[in-house]
């Protein structure tokens, strides 16, 4: 089947939900609550199912296609002939490509319809599917892009939808009257312009040293350079190309940084829990987290020159992909250890989140580009699922306590109670049934038990690191594997298990149908999700596997990522090719060890430390008393407040008062703009008008001709004599002419 | 002083023409004026009829009768006019009729 030709179509059908429901959503929304909303929100999943059919039309005409990748161009962007320059608007589809676009607009459509129920009676309705649809409209720009520059319009363009989201509801304000949404927007906001800077240099280098920025291009000339061994020209000095590809592969780690939420810019990735639930299930956990590490897979081959170069960074002597795998692997660790101490039920996925992502940018960094996005994608499944199930939780929890209050049971200030506060919580596995099995199955495959999906991917990337003896990146991976099955099983204890700890949570009830039934779909997602990668086990299997691919069975992801990743290609001894660096047969001694920790973990928290506490909302959690608590202080989030935030205060003040209002419109617009017109308007008036028209010309000739009639008026003079004397004198005249001259 | 030639009759005739050109510029009374120019057109007329003498041609002297029937009409209008104008401004100095002043 050929369906390339509607590739366009995957983006333009969300752009055109998004303007229906721009410029028509809240007029439905508003004249009738009901339909309205149906319309409105329906339109929106509709156009996200559009995407994901379409994506699967396409990931059938690959396979089709022998899996060769295919450009379908929309437009010519920019086009400078003299500079050999041109960048088109493009969609590239291969497996890669198709593999986000699959995640993108499948798990958007699930939670879109999961949305339309979770947002029902918002005022704003409409504005959240626009919204919502224009994120997956960049998202897809971003994941299709066939050059660096279109995939930084959709970086960019996620990241204004982040803003946009997060801040959905701007107008509240917490206890200390401060704007917590607008802040935390805000501070996403500028957090990841820190991320795209160092993307936008790495763009400018990238074009310097290649001239030119389609992804093609790029790769084959660098593959080439790197193998005959020349150097690239840059300024007039000889580089090679490894120092190149380092400063450019560190500036991506930057980029990926800020928008994958890495040390040190995470920050902004708790606080974004401000904005409603789906946004946190699809932003922060499936997507647009995971643009970073889509950046690295796709620059594989940048990063495997670096890494075959044997080039270092200057000051710090590691290379640039193993900086990219260490600051994973710590990202994984830290936040991990911080998720250990969060009340908020949504925060303590927000730090999950970001340990996984470390975990798969580590993986980046290691050379497993399969493994990782691997894991990005059961990742996209079971986070959405968890974000998902704590929407249902905190949806539940409210209803509890709007039951309470109509009842007139005020049995806690109004005010303070947060619905999200796990220590509130408890006992709900009993009021919410079906969303207590489906995060159960989530938080499972989290922790990485076996066979949930978790467990495949997390464990692909720990055989990797084994087999590649990154000894430090395995040990860090596995600290942060178990303090994720830890963290989760403390959550599930203190938010399903045991008794209730506020009235509001004996009264919480389920969420209705279509919430739920979005949730038990992508728990079933996360039961098979592992089937996509499963490892073989044993060699003699992996060649058996290997022959069917050469027949042109493509069983697994890795054999359908593989014709987009245009890795260096290694033959192994035995003649096996693969993408490199990825052991070929399950590592049984690692998958034993994780295995074993993570489940050590979960008992842990489950049975032992959570057991009988906390029992009220104010006892302290068991933890409190430990240095592990010491990771409720987050070092970095006080700096961004103490130094970022004032500055960037004081030079919008700045800016605002002195050069706008004093300089701009004091100064530059009344004294120079229109004194200065005002004296052009006078000159005018008095000097060219009025003297020189006016008086010269047109007063001028008048006078002229009154001179003239009156010199002429003195021959009227009425004597008779004086005609008398004219006619003769006339005559006189005529004679000698005459006589003298005409003849 | 040798024979009278057609040079003589000529500057009698011019004569006779300035003293009539010079009464018509210089003189006040309307009636002299009309002399003057009577004068004039006789002046004139002797012109005519030395040279028909002088070209033997009567052409010349038929010329002669008409202006003289001319000049009589003319004086008749002229001789009008003056006692029009005496009528209403009781004189006939010219100096005095400015009215078309400008």
């Amino acid at each position: 089947m050929n369906a390339f030709g509607l590739a366009p179509l995957i983006i333009f059908i969300p752009a055109a939900g998004f303007l229906f429901n721009a410029l028509f959503g809240r007029r439905f929304v508003d004249s009738d609550r009901k339909v309205g909303e149906r319309w409105s929100g329906w339109v929106a999943a509709g156009a996200a199912l559009s995407s994901f059919v379409i994506a699967v039309m396409l990931a059938a005409s690959l396979v089709a296609n022998d899996f060769e990748a295919v450009t379908v161009t929309i437009l010519d962007w920019i086009t400078i002939p003299a500079a050999n320059f041109s960048v088109s608007w493009a969609i590239q589809v291969d497996t890669l490509a198709v593999t986000m676009m699959l995640v993108v607009a499948g798990v958007g459509s699930l939670i879109h319809i999961y949305a339309i129920g979770y947002m029902h009676g918002d005022p704003d309705f409409s504005r959240f599917f626009a919204y919502m649809n224009m994120f997956i409209f960049f998202m897809l720009i971003l994941v299709s892009a066939n050059n660096y520059l279109m995939l930084f319009v959709g970086w960019e363009g996620v990241g204004l939808c982040s803003y946009l989201l997060i801040g959905f509801w701007f107008d509240r304000i917490d206890e200390k009257k401060k704007p917590m949404n607008a802040n935390a927007a805000r501070k996403a906001f500028v957090v990841n312009r820190v991320g795209d800077f160092g993307m936008i240099l790495a763009l400018i280098l990238l074009f310097w040293a290649f001239g030119s920025l389609d992804f093609d291009a790029v790769f084959h000339s660098a593959e080439e350079i790197f193998r005959s061994g020349h150097e690239i020209s840059l300024f007039g000095t000889e580089v090679s190309i490894g120092l190149v590809l380092t400063a450019v592969t560190a500036l991506f780690l930057v980029g990926a940084a800020g928008k994958s939420a890495q040390i040190p810019l995470y920050v902004w990735l708790p606080d974004a829990m401000a904005g409603p639930t789906p946004v946190s299930a699809l932003i922060h956990a499936a997507t647009m987290v995971t643009a970073g590490v889509y950046l690295i897979v796709r620059s594989n081959i940048l990063y495997e020159i670096v890494r075959a170069s044997g080039e270092t960074l200057p000051l710090i002597g590691i290379s640039s992909p193993a900086l990219v795998a260490i600051t994973g692997a710590a990202t994984a660790l830290l936040a991990g250890l911080i998720a250990f101490t969060q009340f908020d039920v949504k925060k303590v996925l927000a730090y999950s989140t970001i340990s996984q992502l470390g975990f798969m940018i580590a993986a980046a960094g290691m050379g497993a580009y399969v493994a990782a996005m691997f894991h990005l994608i059961v990742h996209a499944f079971f986070k959405a699922l968890l974000f998902l199930g704590s929407g249902n939780v905190i949806h539940g929890m409210e209803h509890g306590h709007h039951h309470l209050s109509e009842h007139g049971e005020e049995s806690e200030h109004d005010g303070d109670f947060d619905p999200q506060d796990m220590r509130n919580m408890g006992g709900l596995r009993h009021r919410m049934k079906t969303t207590f099995v489906v995060f159960t199955i989530g938080a499972l495959a989290l922790a990485g038990v076996v066979p949930l999906a978790g467990f495949w991917s997390k464990d692909e990337i720990l055989a990797h690191a084994e087999f590649n003896r990154q000894i430090g990146v395995e040990i860090a991976l596995i600290l942060a594997a178990i303090c994720t099955a830890f963290y989760m099983g403390r959550q599930l204890s203190m938010v399903f298990l045991r008794k209730p700890r506020t009235e509001a949570a004996s009264h919480a009830s389920e969420s209705p149908r279509l919430m739920t039934w979005t949730l038990i779909v992508l728990a079933a997602l996360t039961i098979l999700g592992g089937l996509l990668n499963v490892p073989f086990f044993s060699t003699g299997a992996a060649r058996l596997a290997e022959e069917a691919h050469d027949l042109g069975l493509n069983l697994e992801l890795e054999q359908w990522l593989e014709h987009s990743l245009l890795s260096l290609e290694l033959e192994k001894a035995d003649g096996l090719v693969d993408v490199p660096n990825t052991p070929l047969s399950v590592d049984f001694s690692v998958a034993g060890i994780s295995t074993v920790v993570a489940l050590a973990a979960l008992g842990l928290a489950l049975f032992v430390v959570y057991r009988n506490r906390p029992a009220t909302a104010e006892d302290p959690d068991p933890l409190q008393k430990t240095p592990i608590w010491w990771f409720s202080v987050l070092p970095l989030n006080t700096l961004y407040y103490r130094t970022i935030v004032p500055a960037f205060n004081a030079t919008a003040s700045w800016l605002a008062h002195t050069v706008d209002w004093r300089f701009w419109h004091d100064w530059f617009h009344d004294r120079v703009i229109r004194d200065g017109y005002v004296a052009l308007a006078h000159f005018i008036d008095k000097t060219i008008d009025m003297a020189i028209i006016d008086n010269g010309l047109v007063n001028g000739s008048a006078r002229a001709a009154r001179w003239c009639a009156f010199q002429l008026r003195r021959t009227q003079t009425g004597y008779i004599r004086n005609y008398a004397l004219a006619v003769f004198l006339g005559v006189i005249v005529l004679v000698v002419y005459i006589i003298f001259v005409a003849n | 002083m040798g024979e009278v030639t057609i040079g003589w009759y000529v500057a009698l005739s011019a004569t006779l023409f300035t003293i009539g050109a010079l009464g018509v510029l210089l003189r006040r009374n309307a009636i002299i004026i009309f002399m003057s120019i009577e004068l004039m057109l006789n002046a004139a007329n002797l012109t005519f009829v030395a040279f028909a003498r002088h070209l033997n041609d009567l052409n010349g002297q038929v010329i002669v009768f008409f202006v003289i029937t001319v000049a009589a009409a003319e004086v008749a209008v002229g001789l009008a006019l003056i006692v029009a104008i005496f009528r209403s401004k009781n004189s006939i100095n010219i100096d005095e009729l400015h009215m078309l002043k400008g």
